[in-house]
């Protein structure tokens, strides 16, 4: 591998659990794209690093990270058509499409996550359980593949290619552009009404009852001991009519830099969440809330991540039919007081869409939980790992960097066709990173 | 108003023309690879209202920019300034540089930068306010034993840009000069470097801010002048002698 261009640096994945030394490199114009990838054996494709497992490096591959291809290419207003470069970021995107009242709904957690970061991996909003994954406002992508050179791809042209990209943790190549059909908004502030929930089933039941008159609709549990497990908070967002200002949002900078000691433990979880629900009591039932509070909600509030410490921390998002919802969560409570594990955030929310591929999408529930990084949970977790395939529950590669190949391969039963298909297109497996050779795709 | 910007697809060129558009000024943008330039125009057109042209073109070839630039008319009656940020190195470049490259880094660091400064001369010197920027290194503080070509043609090309400003042909254009260290840029990415890069925004906002000044020689990053001055100081046998003892 030549040099010039690149240079070595250690990695953390965004949890932290995962890290390694690599060849990172940031081409700025298309030949020197291709001529890094021409020259290295193995790639991997890296937007933001804001994936919480490591989709985006690998000790064995050059990472490119297409942060510099952030233009806007061709807009399209009346057909509610944008093009843009992969390394765009979220916050740039809306910048531009929210002065015509357009965006797109799908919008992942962090503003400055990229485009092609979020296509990767299929990403999804607060409003999936309405507007599903990104996939449904992708209309075409531009990919240049080492040996197979630059492909447009879309549901006419290379369709096998543009399904196994979308969602295809950026194994098929490097997303340089991508087509997005926008949707009309009225406006950038959003009404939030909060309602009161005692348990987990309660919780459940409201969030899937008002999921048909509130496209965002997700909660916020306790789940630092049993006594009050589940009980918490289901927030639902309305876009606000009555404003329609519209006010650049900042360049967004990453906050993340993890305290030297962890400062999550059973005690300030308890404690924080205590303060938490009371404060959620006393203050208004609705309010109105700005843009980037409702749809990025860790902007601003990086300092939960930082309180992990060094060490880092695990998140589990799993899908989970709403029939098995209740047995599930009796035994994960049974689990739960043999093995007391730090829990520091567990939410619900609802999902539609289609699970194929190693597509994380379905009609299902979305349960979110983030552990404290230690041995005690990772037992609890491995013990929650094995009722997946009674539950038939999907969990996040992309979330969960613990994920073995085991509970992959009975997890995510469309995969083989995933791993064929991907080994057809591309017989030397060129684009791997440390999650694709862990779970052998 | 129109500004030439060649070398504009990427590092500070790219952020120069970013700069200008953001102030409404129309460009041509001239680079090597059609694809970066149709990207960068899309995007300025785009987010900012205003007409990008683009020219490809290899800018050590005379011959191209006689035939892809100067062919132009229309074009160039436009407009009001030009900036060079443009440079070529090669890996392989030092005193024993074979003669094809040395032509290359001669032609695109010094010899098409002066045949398009005289081409264009005609069509800056009535306009009010008009500007030529140039773009220098610091590898010309000093010779060395590698990139020995490219430095001996940026010590060339500050020369010129002197010259310039002596000839009485170019007294109603404005002249600037940039001397520049590391950048944040790809071509000192991943190289080990023993001192900080600046960073281009800010050097594009400076260059933007004196784009009306009527001479201009400014070193970027700052400390940079410091490094001329000891260089300029200390008696070129000691440095020498400096050099041997760091090579062991």
């Amino acid at each position: 591998m030549n040099k010039q261009y690149t240079e070595e640096r250690k990695i953390f994945s965004f949890d932290r659990t995962i890290s390694s030394n690599i060849i990172h490199s940031e081409p700025d114009r298309y030949k020197l794209l291709e001529d890094i990838s021409f020259k290295s054996t193995n790639i991997i494709n890296i937007g933001s690093n804001l994936s919480y497992s490591p989709l985006g490096f690998s000790n064995k591959s050059v990472s490119i990270n297409i942060k510099k291809f952030n233009r806007i290419l061709e807009f399209n207003d009346a057909e509610r058509l944008i093009t843009v470069e992969a390394g765009l970021t979220l916050i740039e995107l809306l910048n531009f499409t929210l002065k015509y009242n357009l965006w797109i709904p799908q919008i992942p957690g962090y503003p400055s996550i990229t485009i092609g970061g979020a296509v990767a991996a299929n990403s999804h909003g607060k409003s999936c359980s309405i507007h599903g994954t990104i996939r449904n406002s992708i209309k075409s992508i531009l990919l240049f593949h080492k040996k197979h050179g630059w492909m447009k791809l879309s549901e006419n042209e290379n369709k096998e290619i543009f399904d196994l990209t979308i969602g295809g943790i950026g194994l098929t190549g490097t997303i340089v552009n991508v087509t997005f059909k926008l949707l009309k908004t009225k406006s950038r502030r959003f009404v939030t009404k909060k309602l009161a929930v005692n348990t987990i089933e309660e919780c459940k039941n409201k969030i899937l009852q008002e999921s048909a008159n509130s496209s965002f609709i997700y909660s916020w549990n306790m789940a630092d001991n049993l006594k009050n497990f589940g009980k918490g908070i289901v927030y639902k967002n309305y876009v606000d009519d009555s404003m329609n200002d519209f006010k650049q949002f900042d360049e967004c900078k990453n906050n993340f830099k993890p305290f030297f000691i962890p400062l999550w433990n059973k005690y300030s979880i308890s404690f924080i969440n205590f303060i938490y629900l009371k404060l959620n009591y006393l203050t208004k039932s609705k309010k109105k809330e700005d843009f980037l509070s409702v749809i990025f909600p860790f902007y601003r509030k990086e300092n939960y991540f930082n309180f992990f410490g060094k060490k880092g921390f695990i998140e589990s998002q799993l899908l989970i039919d709403e029939f098995k919802f209740d047995s599930f969560m009796l035994e994960f409570k049974n689990l739960f007081k043999k093995y007391e594990p730090t829990v520091t955030l567990f939410s619900l929310k609802n999902m539609s869409g289609k699970q194929e591929l190693l597509r994380f999408e379905d009609n299902k529930i979305c349960i979110t939980f983030d552990y404290v990084n230690n041995s005690k949970n990772l037992l609890f977790m491995s013990k929650i790992d094995s009722l997946y395939e009674k539950y038939e529950i999907l969990p996040s590669i992309t979330k969960d960097s613990r994920i073995s190949k085991e509970i992959f391969n009975k997890s995510y039963k469309n995969s083989s066709v995933f791993i064929k298909k991907l080994r057809e297109f591309d017989k030397e497996r060129i684009y791997q990173s440390e999650i694709s050779r862990r779970l052998e795709i | 108003m129109t500004y030439l910007i060649i070398g504009a697809s990427s590092g500070l060129g790219r952020e120069l023309a970013i700069k200008f558009a953001k102030k409404n000024y129309n460009l041509i943008i001239v680079s090597r690879d059609e694809r970066d330039l149709i990207a960068i125009k899309s995007d300025l057109e785009i987010k900012y209202k205003i007409n990008v042209n683009f020219i490809s073109l290899d800018f050590f070839s005379i011959d191209e920019i006689d035939k892809k630039l100067f062919s132009k008319k229309n074009f160039l009656e436009e407009i009001q300034g030009v900036l060079f940020p443009v440079g070529t190195m090669f890996e392989q470049d030092n005193t024993m540089l074979n003669a094809v490259n040395i032509n290359k880094l001669l032609s695109s660091n010094y010899i098409s930068i002066v045949y398009t400064i005289q081409r264009l001369r005609k069509y800056l010197v009535n306009k009010e306010k008009s500007t030529i920027v140039g773009f220098g290194s610091v590898s010309s503080f000093l010779g060395r034993e590698i990139n020995s070509v490219y430095a001996g043609a940026k010590r060339a090309l500050e020369s010129y840009f002197e010259s310039l400003a002596f000839d009485q042909n170019f007294k109603k254009i404005n002249i600037q000069f940039y001397t520049l260290g590391y950048l944040d840029t790809n071509l000192s990415f991943g190289k080990d470097l023993k001192l900080p890069k600046g960073p281009i925004k800010k050097l594009s906002e400076i260059v933007y801010k004196n784009k009306n000044a009527n001479f201009k020689k400014l070193t970027f990053p700052k400390y940079w002048k410091v490094v001329d001055l000891i260089i300029k100081l200390v008696p070129f046998s000691i440095i020498r002698k400096f050099s041997e003892i760091l090579s062991k």
